[in-house]
């Protein structure tokens, strides 16, 4: 899929999928126990208060005539037990309901997030994170009152409707008949609004996604728009996002407000049509139909389609909630490449010999990355990457943590294949540093423990002095228990380095990957950083990716990676004298001495 | 001013559709109450009277009001949402403006989630309330005091007695009220929290997997997913307490009028048909009562919000444009910085910082990580302003600089690199979106990234991910160096632009750079000596403070920290300077493409 950006509107699915309600009740199913007891309680109580309006016909026809005041007092008293229950029977369904509804809601969404947790990166990489996030918070969170009040509201009205049904066929079938020759009206309004209205609420979906996204990128890029002074046009783009979420919204809410007005007008002429017949029976004396019936009848009429109406309203939240649940399972459905094997086994703790066997690999068809690329690594060297930038160095280390699969070939871990072994034994055994050094929102000691949470603060502390950062963490204001955010707040970027290198020391890796780890930290304290790490990489076999000489320099062996392979490799010695692609590399860091004493 | 009264502010401006939308509401309001009286007609008159002449009036009149109502209905509703989408526009619209003025201040302690928050869950709120809270609660309290009028009129006495469930009603409304304001606020909390961590579990995805975190983040999400539903349920307790309450008392009206009216009746101070008249306008009483619970509830969700978006819109940046700003639509790029001292939070990250600069001119700073380097170059673009001493740019404070001009002259390409998921022309043109591509590819050019742009599947419309993600280091700072080239900046920033470029690439971009045909003053923040050795000025920094400063000949005579670091660089320097030399007299030359 070609990836997506702020003003992309996302595939929308055209047909209607069945399957979707269907997995929206395997939600719903443990919870039917509960929705039976909160149906009951809602049947029982609506059916009790039904009894009001004859009581009040007892009472002005016969009790009042009477004067028989206490039988007036009788019914009161019957009236307020049944007020009673009702109350109760009421706070035990928003009780039940409520809870139900977040249940699901906090079932459904951790379903997607654990998902999202086994995704690949491109998952990510493909698409505003914004858009990622509005599903999991924002889309999820409008289901929660569809699918419990929604539910139990929806199966009440069935019964008030079949219950009504029934009583209206038993008075009269002919005149229930022309009742219910609205029906297929309605029906026929719904199918042909449907497909608009659906569309309609997709299409809002995507606005309000599109929207979230760019806002969501407008505050992570803030620095750079007001450093290149582009806050006007943003506003205009936001602005224009903002105003297409608007005219989606009002589009798609239209088609719910139609609803309401067809019911009404269809109810009210179907009744005209019974009175209208309805007199002319009784006129002509045919059908049986009396006096009585046909006021009774009438009655009916208007309980019949409330009901309706109510289901109506359901269907409309239904509809709307369609588009959110599609976008939800879109992303539960979305395809692991990446994950255990059925029979993947533990990975043995990792004594660190690393093989590539023929491996190649490519992240887009036909954009070939690595081809053939075999090495073989011994436990505790250090090996460095360089090549220029977009050879794929980066892509082999990814490899050997298996954050992709390779098309061909093998890899192996002390001659284990890391494709037969879980995911988790395998990458608990490595640090890997990337290029990004992310840093989580929390204290300073909550980044560095991320790499071990069982760590205490003394082996915290004792990282961080390894990597040369208890320095400059001492000084902040709370030191170990500075608040930082995602953004880095005031950590420089060099030093957002050495925090996130303290954390995946604290990992104790048995392999060591650093992938432009050290590229924003200086010279002096790189220094003192290798001496640390000298005694630390010791038994560890480390992968440097760097473009700092100084600091590959003193590697087992160099591996120059250049168009999908490695094209030279051995000691830093061994390399100049080749006098190949590294002596070139090596010498042009010194040209412009060279052009000094010239 | 309050979170409310702004609030108003936005709503002011639609006061004439708001009042059309209310008196159409009336209307509807009205032919409710009128509808079941002519049913009750045909009822009464034709169909038990037998009077079969009015039958077709009626229904014509039935069948008027219900259309009429219907389409009332309708456009009332387009009007609320209208109104309401419209002041969420313009409330996003404020609110987005704002953030783009607040500064780095502002963004070091705000968390990305909670931001996000303000703009998408609170604004839903106000687009409920203003949509459907406002006309439902005046249509129920148009009913019920429509109908406890009438009742008046009808029995005076049977309605004083009906009031007595005023009082309570009164009394349940504040207490629901007041045990619900916390929870709400709990709830817009977690919401906050919820999203936060959310987005940062996808941001930070690498990382997690890195560390194969997965079942970690889980188990925080977890906390925070129970956190969000114990808030929701929290004050789904308040309903569950409540709601049953208002159904209580609405229903206490029957029961009033089953015994007292009754009574009455019978002691002959009503009619029968005044009881009849009365039990028909129990609905407009009992419905209105029985809902005030949840107006309640959308009532404090809103005003939640509305709270809590004012919150962060209130907040004012600390660098504020000048009242008076000098225009410079193009500066020269001298600078002088005077005894400058920056702090935050009484921490001192610069003291007394002077340096002078001409136009042209290119400085190197070179310092220990974070020694306060990417903070020098933050004060002259004003993202914070100085605590102490002045920064000028040509002579002028930076303060009384309009800071959009001062902006749209220096060209920063960043140590953190953050672009945008759009295309890569699009990033590149970030500054001249309708610039031609030209441009854009000359400016890539001399970033060097103009040949690996074209390598990738789309070439320049190649969207790149959220933080370039897809891209390696050194690519993404290639672009966003061809970002900054694209300003044709008076002042460029190079801040550690380069640190994950190849030496090869480093020292082709210098020559561009060199290259540059007008005055640009350049400054070089940097490791690597190789990148700032040739700078008419290079600054030492240490601990916020200048240690040393001047050339590199010179720094290398003064055989301080530069001098260490040059060393550790080049300490081999000597062994392979003959056989370079030789390299360059056979023709051969690296840096060159």
């Amino acid at each position: 899929m070609a990836r997506n950006k702020y003003d992309i509107d996302e595939v929308i699915e055209d047909k209607f999928d069945f399957g979707q309600l269907k997995r929206v009740f395997q939600y719903v199913k443990p919870y039917r126990g509960q929705l039976a007891f909160a149906l009951f309680l809602m049947l029982s109580a609506s059916a009790l208060t039904m009894l009001f309006p004859m009581f009040i016909s007892e009472i002005m026809d016969t009790y009042i005539p009477a004067g028989n005041i206490r039988a007036i007092v009788t019914i009161t008293l019957i009236s307020l037990v049944i007020v009673l229950y009702t109350c109760v029977c009421i706070r035990l369904k928003i009780r039940i309901t409520s809870r139900i509804g977040q249940a699901i809601v906090h079932q459904l969404r951790s379903d997607i997030f654990c998902h999202l947790q086994e995704l690949p990166f491109s998952y990510y990489d493909d698409r505003p994170h914004g858009k990622i996030q509005v599903r999991v918070v924002n889309y999820v969170n409008s289901l929660s009152d569809l699918l419990s009040n929604g539910i139990i509201n929806t199966i009440t009205d069935m019964c008030n409707l079949i219950f009504i049904l029934i009583f209206m066929l038993l008075l009269h079938v002919r005149l229930t008949l022309i009742c219910l020759c609205g029906l297929p009206v309605l029906f026929a309004v719904i199918v042909f609004v449907k497909r608009r209205q659906r569309r309609a609420w997709q299409i809002q979906s995507n606005k309000q996604s599109n929207l979230t996204a760019y806002i969501a990128e407008s505050i992570n890029g803030i620095r750079v728009t007001q450093s290149f002074v582009r806050e006007r046009e943003n506003t205009s783009i936001f602005n224009h996002l903002s105003d297409s979420y608007r005219s989606a919204w009002m589009r798609a809410v239209k088609y719910n407000f139609i609803m309401w007005p067809c019911i009404d007008s269809i109810s009210t002429v179907t009744t005209a049509f019974i009175y209208v017949i309805g007199i002319g029976w009784i006129s002509g004396e045919i059908y049986g139909v009396t006096v009585g019936i046909l006021i009774a009848f009438t009655s009916y009429i208007s309980r019949f389609w409330e009901p309706i109406n109510t289901l109506a309203s359901f269907y409309n939240s239904l509809l709307t909630a369609i588009a959110y649940l599609e976008r939800i399972f879109e992303t539960i459905d979305e395809p692991v490449n990446v994950k255990d094997t059925e029979d993947a086994v533990l990975m043995p703790p990792i004594d660190g010999k690393v093989e590539f066997e023929d491996v190649c690999f490519s992240y887009e068809d036909g954009v070939q990355i690595l081809n053939k690329v075999n090495f073989a690594a011994n436990p505790g060297d250090t090996y460095a990457i360089v090549g220029p930038t977009g050879a794929g160095k980066s892509t082999i280390v990814n490899l050997i943590s298996r954050f992709y699969n390779v098309d061909s070939g093998r890899i192996l871990i002390d001659g284990t294949d890391i494709s037969g072994v879980t995911l988790k034994s395998l990458r608990k055994q490595m640090g890997i540093m990337m290029q990004d050094s992310f840093i989580f929102s929390g204290t300073i000691m909550d980044n560095i423990r991320y790499g071990n949470l069982t760590a205490t603060d003394e082996e915290v502390i004792a990282a961080a002095k390894t990597v040369c950062a208890h320095d400059f963490i001492m000084e902040m204001e709370n030191g170990y228990q500075t608040q930082v955010n995602e953004r880095g707040s005031r950590l420089s970027a060099g030093q957002r380095q050495l925090i996130s290198f303290a954390r995946a020391l604290l990992e104790n890796p048995a392999i060591l990957i650093l992938d432009e780890a050290t590229s924003s930290i200086d010279t002096e304290t790189e220094i003192l950083l290798q001496k640390g790490l000298n005694r630390l990489l010791e038994g560890r076999t480390s992968f440097i990716i760097a473009h700092r000489l100084s600091t590959i320099k003193n590697a087992n062996c160099i591996m120059y990676v250049d168009k999908g392979n490695i094209l030279e490799a051995g000691t830093h010695d061994e390399l100049l004298a080749l006098k190949g692609e590294y002596y070139k590399l090596f010498m042009s860091q010194y040209d412009f001495l060279a052009g000094k004493t010239e | 001013m309050t979170a409310m009264k702004w609030f108003y502010s936005f709503l002011k401006k639609h006061n004439r559709s708001m009042a059309l939308g209310i008196v159409i509401v009336t209307v509807i309001s009205i032919l409710a109450i009128v509808k079941p009286i002519v049913s009750g007609s045909i009822v009464d008159d034709v169909i038990t009277g037998g009077n079969y002449d009015l039958l077709p009036k009626l229904i014509a009149l039935l069948v008027i009001i219900t259309i009429l109502r219907g389409t009332l209905r309708y456009w009332s509703q387009v009007i609320f949402e209208t109104c309401s989408q419209d002041v969420l526009f313009s409330m996003r619209d404020t609110v987005y403006r704002k953030l783009l003025q607040e500064d780095f201040n502002f963004y070091n302690k705000k968390r990305t989630g909670d931001l996000l928050s303000r703009q998408t869950g609170d604004m839903d709120a106000i687009r409920h309330f203003i949509a459907f809270v406002i006309y439902q609660v005046y249509e129920n309290v148009f009913l019920f005091f429509f109908a406890l009028i009438m009742i008046f009129t009808v029995s005076w006495k049977l309605a004083l007695c009906m009031c007595a469930v005023l009082p309570f009603s009164l009394m349940v409304t504040l207490s629901q009220t007041r045990e619900g304001r916390p929870r709400f606020q709990r709830i817009r909390e977690q919401f906050s929290s919820l999203n936060t961590f959310v987005q940062e579990n996808v941001s930070g995805n690498r990382v997690v997997k890195a560390f194969s975190k997965e079942d970690y983040e889980i188990g925080k999400f977890n906390k925070e997913n129970d956190g969000y539903r114990d808030a929701e349920l929290a004050a789904a307790e308040i309903w569950t307490k409540y709601v049953p309450k208002f159904e209580f008392l609405s229903n206490m009206l029957t029961v009033i009028l089953m015994l007292v009216g009754s009574i009455m009746v019978i002691q002959g101070s009503m009619t029968l048909g005044n009881y009849v008249t009365i039990n028909g306008y129990l609905w407009m009483l009992m419905n209105p009562l029985r809902q005030i619970g949840w107006r309640i509830n959308d009532v404090q969700r809103f005003t939640t919000s509305v709270e809590k978006i004012y919150a962060t819109y209130s907040e004012e940046p600390k660098v504020k444009y000048p009242a008076k700003p000098i225009p410079c639509k193009k500066l020269k790029g001298d600078i002088e910085f005077r005894n400058v001292s920056y702090s935050a939070d009484d921490e001192a990250i610069i003291h007394n910082v002077s340096f002078k600069v001409k136009s042209g001119q290119t400085v190197g700073i070179l310092g220990s990580t974070g020694s306060g380097k990417s903070t020098i170059m933050n004060l002259l673009c004003r993202f914070y302003d100085v605590t102490d001493g002045e920064v000028l740019v040509d002579g002028r404070n930076v303060k009384d600089l309009d800071l959009y001009n001062l902006r749209q002259n220096i060209g920063m390409a960043m140590q953190d690199v953050f672009l945008f998921s759009d295309t890569v022309e699009g990033n590149i043109a970030y500054s001249r979106p309708d610039c031609p591509f030209e441009a854009v590819q000359k400016a890539a050019v001399m970033a060097d990234a103009d040949n690996f742009i074209r390598e990738m599947p789309d070439g320049y419309d190649t969207i790149v991910g959220e933080r370039g993600v897809g891209l390696s280091g050194g690519q993404k700072q290639r672009i966003s160096l061809a970002r900054a080239l694209l300003k044709e900046p008076s002042i460029l920033i190079l801040d550690d632009t380069t640190s994950a470029v190849d030496m090869e690439t480093e020292s082709y971009i210098q020559q561009q750079l060199n290259n540059i045909d007008r005055a640009c003053t350049i400054f070089v923040v940097a490791y690597r000596i190789s990148s700032i050795k040739d700078s008419d000025l290079i600054l030492v920094l240490n601990d916020g403070k200048i240690v040393e400063q001047g050339t590199h000949d010179e720094l290398l005579k003064n055989n301080g920290y530069y001098a260490t670091v040059f060393r550790h660089q080049y300490g081999e320097f000597e062994k392979y300077v003959d056989e370079i030399n030789q390299n360059n007299k056979g023709g051969e030359k690296y840096g060159s493409k």
